[in-house]
């Protein structure tokens, strides 16, 4: 699959009226609102690497080339991108992309926005156009990288990518703490962390639920990550061991971080100012239901949510929270952003995402025979 | 009829219709390009400013907002249209500490927000070198850069939302003040839309905890081409410092001969200004690593800051370094190019043929950590021979970049000054694609017009009354655009 393929594919579906349904590996098809589409584009055979300089800390990539594979790629030379969506690692870089999905090392490293070059993608008119570059800092023309990130496929098909790395840290070391005591205990210790000098790599806090599916215990937990060179980790893990006892992980529980959704029926994030996230904390946590696996990462002020498919909990939870997060101060004191849902729920609880006035002119413009992924972002 | 309804509602003294009274607002900070606005005005209040937007819009009149002016692109001019000024916009609406982020008024210039979080223990990372004047809303506008970027980002990666008024008159609001939010980015395709899409009614940044140590370097060359190398070699290393500077010799000259004197070693060809910040422990150790990698690439030696004050010293001697350049001649022309790091020595090597090719001064002092390169030879404008020779030389040097899989601008932006490069790295295909964004955002491109984007890349659009082309303009071309064009009153 190239770039004049996947442009013949789009021209294609204009020609037939028949408009297409976007994926990568198709890892999380279940994600997003349910597509009109009869008829489908994979990335999946468009992989590798296009340019790999270690010395410039830069990657290109083809659009479906597997997250694991940019890993064993970069690791070879000491580096990585820091970028650990939930999810597969088989999962695609055009699809985080395209989702702008994240993970706990965001909250350190940055969102998949901040770590992106450039982009190559094809328009709904089956037009190549090229977006940002390949240097650390662009502000040639109007930001289109920013653009297609996180529109879900419905402005573009994302080809290849330019990601920025960084080195490997020369040690990376993770501690979890246990949070199963009372919850002003609990608070007290999130925030002890969050307002202290000490500067992680990833902060997460997990439900017990949640804790249990990845084998770290039965209780709430709050697991740390720490990176860099030997001095500044050492004072790090000296410093926390002020604020609570740590016991150390094996770096490689953040595999099983990614993969904490296991077999979901819907899972959303709740997005809140930091502090307002940190004051709530210890409450969600200790709200333990065995078929909801609750993950808050304080620093960034994100809640998120997992349902089971074997619970019946059909968000209500995810309502509830949300409602006790807004509750405080009143006002639209936080964001919602459903992710997975059951079909049938979509059109009562997130219509649309894209429904303003600018969010249509654009997708008029890039996608004026709504070929692309139609209605995963509503109308 | 225009200057009166704008007076009543902005007060007569902050109208200006007289053509020596709009001298002032012909150029911003890259002298080389003159436009004469035709009238300018400057509302106090967001009241006003809406107000003012929505005259022009019902008018038809195409206009250009304009910050502090210090735009290295040309950007803020206006050719004989309205500049709508926004620098008595300058509220610090509020100050959230516990959640770290503010929201400002987009006239407030970015260094008072700097002094005003910074008793909290909070900063605000974009630093422009022209942080003492230039405003937020214009940082906004260009994606503005700044030494400390390379650790921390631009613009871009502090910005968290905005209310904007489009050039319709319609208000909207972009990103998200509480947290992060889906759909598309609007926040991320207006920030860098240098004044296109509309202006910026309030802006809420995102503030960093100042860090615990931090340690500032200055490490000295016999050479251009050794610095290049130990620059090349600490990006490698994996360290992140938070800013990495390079000044070549004849930059140390000219600022230690001028007020902004930092102590420079004169005799050096070139310097390294390398900030380390952190946690102490680690600043210690990554100093060390730095120091050594500095050694072994041929420094002559490796000072430290001691305090603060001497800290500050060595940083305004950088951020000093374009007003430095005024002792050497009437006018200066600065460039922008980023290229692959790995690429610096040999592209400092060319620029050097180049300048000897053509006979002219270049000066360089730029981010050399992020490859973002600040080329610039101060001339006379008034001397049309050597004039073409700097035009040729700074073309030359553009070409380049380009051909070394480089960008145009890194943080001041395209404006007018790089336009007619804009073909060079981007496709018919992506232009268009930009100038369709540009169409949904102001559909009669009356923000900013003929700006960033060549008119004529734009496919479906014909132009209205008051653009650049439907007047004819001559779009700049690297050739045309000459610094040496003599401006009429």
């Amino acid at each position: 699959m190239s770039t004049d393929r996947v442009a013949a594919a789009i021209r294609d579906s204009v020609a037939t009226d028949r408009p297409l349904r976007i994926s990568g590996r198709g890892m999380w098809l279940d994600a997003g609102r349910p597509v009109r589409a009869n008829a489908s584009l994979s990335l999946r055979d468009d992989t590798g690497v296009v340019s790999y300089v270690p010395g410039d800390l830069t990657l290109t990539v083809r659009a479906g080339t597997p997250l694991a594979e940019i890993a064993d790629v970069t690791s070879e030379r000491d580096q990585w991108l820091p970028l650990d969506p939930y999810g597969s690692p088989d999962g695609t870089i055009g699809a985080t992309l395209a989702t702008a999905s994240a993970g706990p090392l965001a909250s350190s490293f940055g969102l998949p926005r901040d770590l992106l070059l450039g982009l190559e993608f094809v328009n709904g008119r089956g037009e190549t156009i090229r977006a940002g570059g390949k240097v650390v800092k662009n502000v040639a023309g109007f930001d289109l990288s920013r653009l297609l990130t996180g529109s879900w496929g419905t402005l573009g098909v994302i080809t290849e990518v330019t990601v920025r790395l960084y080195a490997r840290p020369a040690v990376d070391r993770t501690f979890v703490i246990d949070l199963g005591g009372p919850e002003k205990q609990v608070t007290s210790i999130v925030r002890a962390i969050v307002t202290s000098p000490l500067a992680p790599y990833a902060l997460l806090l997990l439900s017990a639920s949640a804790a249990r599916s990845i084998g770290v215990g039965e209780s709430p937990v709050c697991l740390i990550r720490f990176g860099g060179n030997e001095a500044v980790v050492r004072a790090q893990v000296s410093a926390l061991s002020q604020i609570s006892r740590p016991e150390e992980l094996e770096t490689k529980i953040w595999l099983a971080v990614r993969q904490l959704d296991g077999k979901s029926h819907s899972s959303i994030r709740i997005s809140s100012l930091p502090q307002r996230v940190v004051a709530h904390a210890a409450r969600m946590l200790h709200d333990d239901m065995p078929f909801i696996r609750t993950s808050i990462d304080p620093r960034r002020g994100i809640l998120r949510i997992v349902v089971q498919s074997d619970g019946d909990g059909h968000g209500d939870r995810a309502e509830s929270a949300d409602l006790r997060v807004t509750g405080e101060n009143g006002g639209a004191a936080s964001e919602v952003i459903f992710e997975k849902l059951p079909r049938e729920v979509w059109p009562h609880v997130s219509p649309s995402v894209v429904g303003d006035g600018l969010s249509r002119g654009i997708k008029t413009a890039y996608d004026p025979h709504n070929v692309l992924n139609p209605g995963i972002l509503g109308d | 009829m225009v200057v009166e309804r704008l007076a009543e509602i902005v007060g007569p003294a902050h109208v200006l219709s007289r053509q020596s009274e709009l001298l002032v607002y012909n150029s911003d900070g890259l002298p080389g390009y003159r436009r004469q606005p035709r009238l300018a005005v400057f509302p106090g209040t967001r009241e006003e400013t809406i107000a003012v937007v929505r005259f022009l819009a019902a008018a038809g009149l195409p206009f250009v907002p304009r910050g502090a002016g210090t735009g290295l692109s040309g950007g803020a001019l206006a050719d004989d249209i309205v500049v709508v000024g926004l620098h008595r916009l300058k509220k610090i609406i509020s100050l959230d500490v516990e959640n770290r982020r503010a929201t400002v008024e987009p006239g407030v210039v970015n260094l008072r927000l700097n002094r005003h979080v910074s008793p909290h223990g909070l900063l605000y990372a974009p630093d422009p070198s022209s942080e003492a004047a230039c405003t937020i809303g214009g940082n906004v506008a260009e994606n503005a850069g700044g030494p400390h970027c390379l650790k921390y980002g631009v613009t871009l990666n502090h910005v968290l939302a905005m209310t904007v008024i489009l050039p319709s008159g319609e208000i909207v609001e972009l990103g998200s003040r509480v947290g992060e939010r889906d759909g598309y980015d609007l926040r991320g395709a207006f920030i860098g839309s240098e004044g296109c899409f509309g202006l910026a009614l309030d802006i809420t940044v995102k503030l960093t905890p100042k860090p615990q140590a931090v340690r500032t370097l200055l490490a000295d060359f016999t050479s251009v081409d050794k610095a290049a190398h130990v620059t090349s070699a600490i990006i490698a290393s994996g360290i992140v410092p938070a800013a990495l500077e390079f000044m070549d010799g004849a930059t140390i000259r000219v600022v230690e001969d001028s007020i902004y004197a930092a102590g420079y070693p004169r005799d050096a060809e070139a310097i390294l200004l390398i900030e380390l910040d952190g946690l102490e422990a680690g600043v210690v150790a990554d100093q060390e690593t730095v120091r050594r990698i500095c050694l072994d690439g041929g420094a002559r030696q490796v000072r430290v800051a001691r305090d603060d004050a001497e800290r500050m010293k060595l940083w305004q001697g950088r951020k000093k370094a374009f007003g430095a350049m005024g002792r050497l001649a009437p006018h200066l022309i600065v460039q922008d190019a980023v290229i692959p790091r790995t690429k610096l020595p040999e592209i400092l090597a060319t620029i050097h043929a180049i300048s000897e090719k053509y006979s002219v001064m270049v000066c360089n002092v730029f981010h050399a950590g992020d490859g973002n390169l600040h080329p610039n030879i101060a001339y006379s404008a008034d001397d049309p021979a050597e004039s073409e020779r700097v035009h040729k030389a700074m073309v030359e040097i553009m070409q380049a970049c380009i051909a070394a899989g480089g960008s145009i601008t890194g943080e001041h932006g395209v404006g007018l000054d790089k336009m007619g490069y804009m073909e060079s790295i981007f496709s018919d295909a992506s232009l268009n694609a930009m100038c369709e964004l540009r169409g949904v955002f102001d559909p009669e491109h009356r923000s900013n017009p003929g700006k960033v984007v060549p008119v004529h890349a734009c496919k479906e659009w014909h132009g209205i009354p008051g653009s650049a082309k439907s007047r004819g303009e001559r779009e700049a071309s690297p050739l045309e655009a000459e610094p040496s064009r003599p401006f009429a009153v």
